[in-house]
C-alpha cells in the first residue's frame, strides 16, 4: 500500500501532468503510475465537484442546495469512471491498443487531477466576485476542464500508442460500448428480477396451498 | 416504578402534543389550495390570499336563475353587467351586489323591438357605452347605458377575411378611443379590430404557430396524401381579454405547452409581456401526471387589476394565478369542486370593489373572493413598487414576512430597502433569501469595497512588514552561509 501512495508516485503524478506525453510513456513501460492513486484522484474530483456545487457563491451558483448529495454524486462519478475504463479497454483490445486495464485507469484518473485545484480555486474565488466578474470564475473552471481533457486525451493516446485520429475514433466507440454495456446490464437486471419473481410466486403459491 | 410512571406520562403528553399540533396548524379554512412557486419552482404553501365571500346568482337577485352565463364586466360606476347567455339578456347588478339595477333584454332598432340571441360577451367602455357580443345574431350591439341603441357592428368586410366567413363574436373589449377588440368563433388569425365608426380595420396579436424541428422533419418527408390526413397545425384561439389604462390589451389563449397563457399586446399588436424569472406566464409549472386533472393550465380569462397586477383564470384546475408587471407569480388560489368558493366551469374573472369575482357557467353563479390581510398586503406592496415607492413598501413586506416567512418577493423588497439605506450586509442577507441575484451582486460589491476601504491600510502594512522581514532574513542567511563557506574554505586552504 505504501508503494501505491509512495512519495515517488506523487512526484511522478506531478511530472505526468506537466509532461503528459513522456509521463504516460513511462507509466506504460515502467509502471511508474499507481491505480489506487488514480482512483483517489477520481474520488477527490467528485468531492470537489460537490463542494463547488454546494458552496460556490450565490452570485455564480444556481444549484438548489437540497439537491446536492455528495455520496450520490460520488457513486455516479465512480460508475462513469468504471464504465469509461471498461468500455475503452474492450474497444482498444480489439483495435490493437497496447494499453492494459491499469494504464487506462491511470490515464483517466490522472486526467481528473487538474480539475481538483480548478474547482477548489474557483469556489474560493467566487466568494470575492460580483456578477460582472463572474466571467473569471467560469474561465478558471474552463481552463481546468480543458487541461483535464488534454491530459486525458494524451494519456489514452500514449498508453495505447495510437495516433490522435485513432484515439478520437476509439473514444467515440468507447461511448457506444458504454451504451451497449448499460443496455445489456439493464436487460440482465430485468431478467434477474423476472426470475426472482417467478420463484417467489411459486413459493407464495406453495405457502397458500399448504 | 415511579420512574416508569413518570416516563409514560411524559410520553403520553408528547403524543398528545404531536397529534394535537396539525389541528392547530389548519386554521386557514378555505376549500382550495393556496400556494406559490419558489425560485427553484418548488411548490410552497402560503396563507390564503383571498377567501370565499358569498355568491351572486339570479336566485339571490330575484330575477330568475341565470342560464349558462358567459361573461361579466364591471362598469366605471361600479355596476356589474352579467351576460346571461341562455336567457338572451344582460342583467345589471348594482354596487352592493344584492339588487338588480335593470335587465336589458330588448332594445329599439329602427322603430322595431330587437332582441339578443346568445349574448356571450359584454363590456362597458370608459365613455359609458355598453358593448354586447351578440353571437347568434352575428353582430356587436352598442347601447347607451339606459338601453337605447347607439349603433350595430356587423359583417366585417376585408380581403384578409376568408371567403364565407361567418362572424360570430364571443368576447368584446373596448379601449379609451372606442376601438372595438373582438374575439370571434373559429377565427385563428387573431383579434378582430373595429375602428370607432364600426369599420373592420384588421387583425391584432396573431399567435404564430411554432413547429418543432421534429415536426418540420416529418412534414418534409410525408407524402401529399399523408399530409392531408394529418391534423392541421393551426394557432390557438384567444379566450378572453382585458385592457389596461394605457390601452394595452391583455389577451389569453390556451397554450398546449403551458408556457404562455396570456399576451400583453401593444397598439401595434406585438406581445410585450414580461415573463418573470421562470420565463412562464402560463399558470401552473407542475402539470405532469395522468387523467383529466393533469396537463397544462387552460387560461380562459384575464383581469387587469391596476398597478401592473393581473390575474389569470384556469378552467382546467379552477385556479386563479396573479402576476405582477414583471411576470412574477404573487399567489395562486382556487380549485374545482362543489363547495362554495370552488368552481365547476369557471369562464370569466373580474375585479369589483377590491374583490375578485369568478363567473361559473354551469352553476350559473358569480363567486366573490375577499382579500385577506396577506393578500391585500401583497397587492399594496407590489403597487407601491410599481409606482417607485419601494421604501414605503418595507413595513408591508415586513408584515408579509411575519405571515409567510418564505416569501421571496418580501425578502427581496426589504433587501432593496436596506441596500438604498446603505446597510449592505443586511441587504445581502435579505436579497439572498429573496433569490435576487442582481441586487445581491450590487450589495456585495458595495460591501466588498467597504471592507477594502476599512482594512486596506492594515493589510498593506502587514504585507509590507512581512516583506521586509523576509528580505532581511534571506540576507542574514546568505551572509552566514558566505561566512561559513569562507571559514570552510580557509580551513581547507
Amino acid at each position: 500500500m505504501k508503494a501505491a501512495f509512495g512519495k515517488d508516485k506523487w512526484q511522478y503524478l506531478l511530472y505526468t501532468i506537466s509532461h503528459p506525453v513522456d509521463g504516460f510513456y513511462w507509466i506504460r513501460h515502467q509502471d511508474r503510475g499507481s491505480v489506487p492513486l488514480a482512483v483517489l484522484l477520481v474520488i477527490c474530483f467528485s468531492l470537489c465537484f460537490s463542494v463547488n456545487r454546494i458552496s460556490a457563491s450565490f452570485i455564480v451558483n444556481d444549484v438548489e442546495p437540497a439537491t446536492v448529495d455528495s455520496l450520490q454524486e460520488l457513486s455516479g462519478v465512480l460508475l462513469l469512471y468504471g464504465l469509461l475504463c471498461v468500455g475503452n479497454w474492450s474497444i482498444t483490445c480489439l483495435m490493437n491498443g497496447s494499453g492494459r486495464m491499469k494504464d487506462i485507469a491511470i490515464a483517466i484518473g490522472y486526467g481528473c487531477a487538474p480539475m481538483i485545484p480548478a474547482l477548489l480555486l474557483a469556489t474560493l474565488f467566487s466568494q470575492f466576485i460580483t456578477v460582472e466578474e463572474g466571467a473569471f470564475y467560469y474561465l478558471i473552471i474552463g481552463l481546468g476542464v480543458a487541461y483535464a481533457v488534454v491530459v486525458m486525451l494524451l494519456g489514452i493516446r500514449q498508453v495505447h500508442d495510437y495516433t490522435m485520429g485513432k484515439t478520437l475514433i476509439t473514444l467515440f466507440l468507447t461511448f457506444v460500448a458504454i451504451l451497449f454495456i448499460l443496455f445489456v446490464s439493464l436487460l440482465l437486471i430485468d431478467l434477474i428480477g423476472q426470475v426472482y419473481n417467478f420463484f417467489r410466486s411459486i413459493y407464495t403459491e406453495l405457502v397458500f396451498r399448504m | 416504578m415511579k420512574f416508569l410512571k413518570k416516563l409514560s406520562a411524559l410520553f403520553l403528553a408528547l403524543v398528545l402534543l404531536v397529534t394535537g399540533l396539525p389541528v392547530l396548524a389548519l386554521a386557514d379554512d378555505v376549500p382550495y389550495d393556496t400556494y406559490n412557486y419558489d425560485y427553484w419552482e418548488n411548490i410552497v404553501r402560503i396563507p390564503a390570499p383571498y377567501v370565499p365571500d358569498g355568491a351572486i346568482s339570479g336566485v339571490s337577485l330575484n330575477c330568475g336563475a341565470f342560464a349558462s352565463p358567459q361573461d361579466i364586466c364591471v362598469a366605471p360606476n361600479g355596476d356589474l353587467y352579467v351576460a346571461d347567455t341562455g336567457h338572451n339578456r344582460i342583467v345589471v347588478v348594482d354596487g352592493t351586489g344584492r339588487r338588480v339595477e335593470r335587465i336589458i333584454d330588448s332594445f329599439e332598432n329602427d322603430g322595431e323591438q330587437d332582441t339578443f340571441n346568445a349574448p356571450t360577451g359584454v363590456c362597458v367602455s370608459e365613455n359609458e357605452q355598453l358593448y354586447v357580443a351578440d353571437r347568434e345574431n352575428q353582430r356587436i350591439v352598442v347601447l347607451e347605458l339606459d338601453g337605447t341603441l347607439d349603433r350595430i357592428v356587423r359583417d366585417p368586410q376585408s380581403d384578409v377575411l376568408p371567403a364565407g366567413f361567418v362572424f360570430k363574436p364571443l368576447k368584446v373589449s373596448v379601449d379609451y378611443a372606442d376601438r372595438i377588440y373582438c374575439i370571434a368563433q373559429n377565427m385563428f388569425q387573431g383579434i378582430l379590430v373595429f375602428e370607432t365608426d364600426g369599420q373592420f380595420s384588421g387583425f391584432f396579436g396573431t399567435i404564430n404557430v411554432s413547429l418543432s424541428l421534429w415536426e418540420k422533419f416529418w412534414k418534409k418527408i410525408a407524402t401529399k396524401e399523408e399530409r392531408q390526413n394529418q391534423t392541421l397545425y393551426i394557432a390557438t384561439e384567444f379566450t378572453g381579454m382585458d385592457i389596461d389604462e394605457s390601452g394595452f390589451v391583455y389577451a389569453t389563449n390556451i397554450d398546449e405547452a403551458g408556457k404562455q397563457g396570456v399576451r400583453r399586446l401593444n397598439p401595434r399588436g406585438e406581445d410585450v409581456i414580461k415573463k418573470g424569472r421562470n420565463e412562464d406566464v402560463g399558470g401552473d409549472l407542475w402539470t405532469s401526471g395522468s387523467g383529466a386533472y393533469a396537463g397544462p393550465s387552460q387560461i380562459t380569462d384575464v383581469v387587469y387589476r391596476g398597478e401592473g397586477i393581473f390575474s389569470l383564470l384556469d378552467r382546467k384546475r379552477g385556479r386563479i394565478f396573479t402576476y405582477d408587471h414583471e411576470g412574477n407569480l404573487l399567489y395562486i388560489f382556487g380549485g374545482l369542486g362543489t363547495q362554495e368558493g370552488t368552481f365547476t366551469t369557471p369562464v370569466a374573472v373580474e375585479q369589483w370593489n377590491g374583490e375578485l369575482l369568478v363567473l361559473d357557467a354551469t352553476r350559473a353563479e358569480i363567486y366573490r373572493f375577499a382579500p385577506t390581510e396577506y393578500g391585500s398586503l401583497i397587492n399594496q406592496a407590489v403597487a407601491l413598487r410599481y409606482d417607485g415607492d419601494e421604501a414605503l413598501a418595507v413595513p408591508l413586506w415586513e408584515r408579509v414576512l411575519e405571515l409567510d416567512e418564505n416569501n421571496e418577493l418580501a425578502c427581496s423588497g426589504i433587501g432593496k430597502a436596506y441596500l438604498s439605506a446603505g446597510d449592505n450586509k443586511t441587504a445581502m442577507k435579505y436579497l439572498k433569501l429573496g433569490m435576487n441575484r442582481d441586487y445581491y451582486s450590487v450589495a456585495f460589491k458595495r460591501y466588498r469595497s467597504e471592507i477594502l476601504r476599512d482594512h486596506l491600510g492594515q493589510a498593506l502594512t502587514i504585507a509590507g512588514v512581512a516583506l521586509v522581514v523576509i528580505l532581511a532574513a534571506a540576507q542574514v542567511r546568505k551572509r552566514t552561509r558566505n561566512k561559513k563557506a569562507a571559514k570552510k574554505g580557509g580551513e581547507q586552504g
